[in-house]
């Protein structure tokens, strides 16, 4: 066992876990952010990633020891008042099914509209590779990207159009 | 720790439910719940205790605000929104002012597992009856103030209307008298052609919680003092622990204890271990070494099994062809596929002054509760089981295993909450897993190319659902069809996977209907149109029988040609194929548009999918059913296979089992709806059975290369 003081979400917090503790354990079990999902722990799923320093990671694949004074943002974070423009599409558009991907896919493609504000089909298609949906709301989440990407540069909504 | 449950909020303000009658017409019998609905992540409640609650679905305080029980789990299809939308529909509550309570475990519910695409068409009329009731005592509480008839009372959003005086009152203000009146036995129901929220997009309850990460599902549940365990069984089915290095075990960080448990009636023998945390609990089973007794399955394996599915179907030959019929012969096969919810199965208990409390992810809660009363003898009502969010469902958590192994653990020990996790691998190898399957066909064409005979010889797995009959589509279009079954030796555990049988008897047969219009060198589709004109009574409305519509079947096939611009003619590495389906009784057809290059590389263009499912609930959530149905039908048929090695599952994680991901996803997915009236059928299910052959079949149309083995990614598609 080792102490670490973690920053997350902007505040400081103090953690005794095993240094190879991946960080997905220690936000749910020791801090109580749940909204980061175990779902394969090899980095295969997508469902823990958060932010380090702003780079989207697996937190099944970052143990606490790594991490050191990194700022660490997870989905309880990336807005005070849970109204980023990704969660504001995703409501709007009704994205989530089972929704146990969607925070995942909300960091993922959070990081994607902080490189690249108006993503195209490909730039989407190559961020969010990594993230798996078993329930398939990808055409949503596509979608959702986009709106997000409007909400953010407060364009005039395009009409939604059918199969949506 | 302030984002999880917090016990002490659990007991709810409603905490006893009273006897009252239900909108079934049965008297609950009511102090069940001693719980509440804790829906165990403080959902907000109204803000001042309910005043009238005419049946157990529904509540209203008299400072107006309304809360609906929603009592089935939600797992993605919705149905927490969906089930509550209908008790508003006909209670004529602004729906943007209810506030959505999950229902516990509660046999005055109804129907609350959520199974077979079942959920809506079990519990649509109670609930529409449950919000009839309520509206009719809130009108009588009304018209009995104002001294008019209750027939010249109208309601809108949560208030009830005298035109003529132009007076209203708020179902908050009518909530202290309605509660007084006895409920009417049959309230008059809406003519549903005058729905005003069934039909529209609702956004789903919980979206806002779940894109802000506060915690939903069963693996969010966390209990002051909660310890955490894992429960390894033996990776051969049927095998059991011999010993174990438990010594070593409990030396590791935080392990609390770990022991063995066999003996106990439904559960499978294994080792557990607690521990303090969830990462210390994994590390401890890594270090785990268990010796077993594998038993007999650990003989079986998939290159075995095509063995033997091959001489069974011989054993079992079909009788001869008509004389002079040409015969068409094709054996396809679909593997094993596991599950997979994206949240592995887990369940938390807490054994407590004789009563076992446990919270869990499952479709079949009473199932649950039964194997926790017969494995450890504690009546049924001393379990009770709090329902959390589920992170998918697809029929591996009607299932409850897990409930029972946590309560194993928990009863053991006493008066600690104990959350039982499995671990990614562990999911895998002790799935119950959609069966493997073979089908051995032969149909005889005669001289114009007409099917004169359809044979079938089907083996799958001894166990589980997915059995085929002669009594379906194609086969009842065809006089003299047969279908012979054979079962392979039980062993390896099979179970509901979303649409059973159909999911992968749908490929089989509408693949090889397919096959067949392309030896008599027809169209496709008109093939399939001529063969459901010759289902038995297929002429006069909504004739057809064993419950099948042709005139339904066929309207949505016309339109999805339709809509897709169903045509023959492509150049060569480009396809179109199409598919229909029967499921859960709503009707499906699905064309798919799809692009082969000459490396034999598969891009899924377009999918369009026409779907007749009677009265639409929520529309976002029926798209987002068929969407999601059709791409997990892709999934699993492009990709997916377990394959059986010396009796256990040879794929444990999402690195051998490849799931579709975005850049697989088509770009176009259109999902329309036949208008109707007619009350719901199951829409979880139905958009998946015809999505995999609508892509088979137009790979054939763009390579001429038939797919007859699933996963698709194991053949060459390469074509010059």
């Amino acid at each position: 066992m080792s102490t670490y003081t973690l920053r997350v979400n902007g505040q400081s917090h103090s953690v005794d876990v095993a240094p190879d503790t991946p960080m997905l354990w220690v936000l749910r079990d020791s801090l109580g952010f749940v909204g980061t999902k175990y779902g394969c722990g090899i980095g295969e799923c997508g469902a823990c990633t958060i932010h380090v320093d702003g780079v989207p990671k697996r937190g099944c694949q970052t143990p606490v020891s790594s991490v050191g004074s990194a700022a660490i943002t997870t989905i309880e974070g990336i807005d005070p008042a849970g109204a980023h423009p990704l969660q504001q599409a995703w409501v709007e558009l009704d994205v989530p099914q089972c929704g146990y991907c969607q925070a995942g896919q909300i960091m993922t493609a959070a990081a994607l509209l902080k490189r690249t504000p108006q993503p195209t089909d490909a730039d989407i298609d190559k961020a969010m590779g990594g993230n798996l949906c078993r329930c398939g709301s990808y055409v949503r989440v596509r979608a959702g990207i986009k709106r997000a990407a409007e909400i953010a540069s407060a364009v005039t909504p395009a009409k939604r159009t059918g199969g949506l | 720790m302030k984002r999880s449950f917090d016990a002490s909020k659990a007991v709810d303000r409603r905490g006893f439910i009273k006897a009252s009658a239900l909108a079934s017409g049965g008297l609950l019998v009511g102090t069940y719940l001693r719980f509440g609905p804790t829906s165990a992540f403080a959902e907000g409640a109204p803000g001042a205790a309910a005043t009238f609650e005419p049946n157990v679905f529904i509540s209203i305080s008299s400072t107006g605000a309304v809360s609906i029980i929603a009592p089935n789990s939600e797992m993605g299809q919705g149905i927490k929104t969906g089930l509550p939308m209908i008790v508003a529909e006909e209670l004529d509550v602004a729906w943007e002012k209810v506030v959505i309570v999950q229902g516990d475990l509660n046999p005055a519910y109804g129907r609350q597992s959520s199974v077979g695409s079942g959920s809506t068409i079990a519990n649509y009329t109670p609930l529409r009856r449950a919000g009839a009731t309520a509206r009719a005592m809130l009108i009588e509480a009304a018209a009995g103030t104002w001294n008019v008839p209750a027939g010249e009372c109208t309601t809108d959003k949560s208030f009830v209307i005298h035109a003529t005086s132009n007076r209203r009152l708020s179902y908050g203000d009518l909530a202290a008298k309605a509660a007084t009146l006895t409920a009417p036995a049959n309230s008059p129901l809406k003519d549903p052609a005058n729905f005003k929220l069934l039909g529209t997009r609702v956004p789903g309850v919980d979206n806002q919680k779940v894109v802000t990460g506060a915690p939903l599902f069963g693996i969010d549940v966390k209990l002051p003092g909660m310890v955490y365990a894992t429960y390894t069984k033996c990776p051969v089915f049927g095998g059991k622990p011999v010993s174990a290095n438990l010594d070593e075990v409990k030396t590791k960080l935080g392990v609390r204890d770990a022991f063995i448990l066999d003996g106990i009636d439904g559960l499978t023998p294994g080792v557990a271990i607690v521990a303090d945390s969830t990462w210390n609990a994994f590390s401890a089973t890594n270090a785990l070494k268990v010796q077993w007794n594998e038993g007999p399955v650990a003989s079986q394996n998939s290159a075995e099994m095509a063995k033997q599915a091959e001489a069974l179907a011989k054993a079992t030959p079909p009788d001869a062809l008509p004389a002079g019929a040409t015969s068409i012969e094709a054996v396809y096969h679909y593997p094993f596929l596991a599950h997979a919810t994206l949240e592995p199965q887990n369940c938390t208990a807490l054994f407590k002054n004789g009563t076992m409390e446990m919270w869990t992810p499952t479709q079949m809660p009473v199932a649950g509760q039964s194997l926790v009363t017969r494995g450890l003898g504690i009546a049924p009502k001393d379990v009770v089981v709090h329902i959390t969010r589920l992170g998918g469902g697809f029929g591996r958590r009607g299932s409850n295993e897990f409930s029972l192994e946590a309560a194993v653990i928990a009863k053991r020990l006493e008066g600690t909450p104990v959350k039982l996790m499995w671990t990614r691998e562990h999911d895998f190898a002790h799935d119950n897993y959609r069966s493997n399957g073979w089908h051995y066909f032969n149909a005889g064409l005669d001289g114009s190319g007409k099917v004169v005979a359809l044979h079938d010889a089907f083996v799958k797995m001894q166990g589980g659902p997915g059995d085929m009959s002669a009594g379906g589509f194609p086969f009842i279009a065809i006089p003299g069809s047969q279908v012979k079954s054979s079962k392979l030796p039980a062993g390896i555990p099979t179970g509901y996977w979303r649409a059973p049988g159909d999911n992968g008897n749908t490929w089989a047969t509408q693949s090889f209907v397919d096959e067949l219009a392309n030896a008599a060198g027809r169209d496709p589709v008109a093939y399939t149109m001529d063969l459901l004109a010759a289902v038995p009574g297929a002429t006069g409305a909504g004739a057809g029988r064993g419950g099948f519509d042709p005139a339904k079947m066929t309207a949505v096939l016309k339109l999805a040609t339709e809509k897709a611009g169903w045509t023959r003619s492509h150049p060569r590495g480009q396809g179109q194929g199409f598919a229909i389906t029967h499921t859960n009784n709503a009707y499906v057809a699905i064309v798919a548009d799809v692009d082969v290059s000459k490396a034999g590389e598969l891009a899924i263009k377009k999918l369009t999918a026409v779907v007749d499912a009677g009265t639409i609930i929520n529309l976002s959530a029926a798209e987002n059913q068929v969407q999601g149905a059709m791409l997990d039908g892709i999934s699993a048929a492009w990709f997916q296979k377990i394959l059986i090695e010396h009796g256990a599952a040879g794929q444990t994680n999402f690195d051998e089992y490849p799931m579709l991901r975005m850049n697989h996803s088509p770009p176009v997915v259109e999902v329309h709806f036949m208008k109707s009236l007619a009350p719901p059928t199951g829409l979880g299910e139905p958009g998946l059975p015809a999505a995999a052959p609508a892509i088979c079949n137009a790979i054939f149309a763009a390579t001429g290369k038939r797919i007859r083995t699933l996963p698709i990614v194991d053949s060459d598609l390469k074509w010059s």
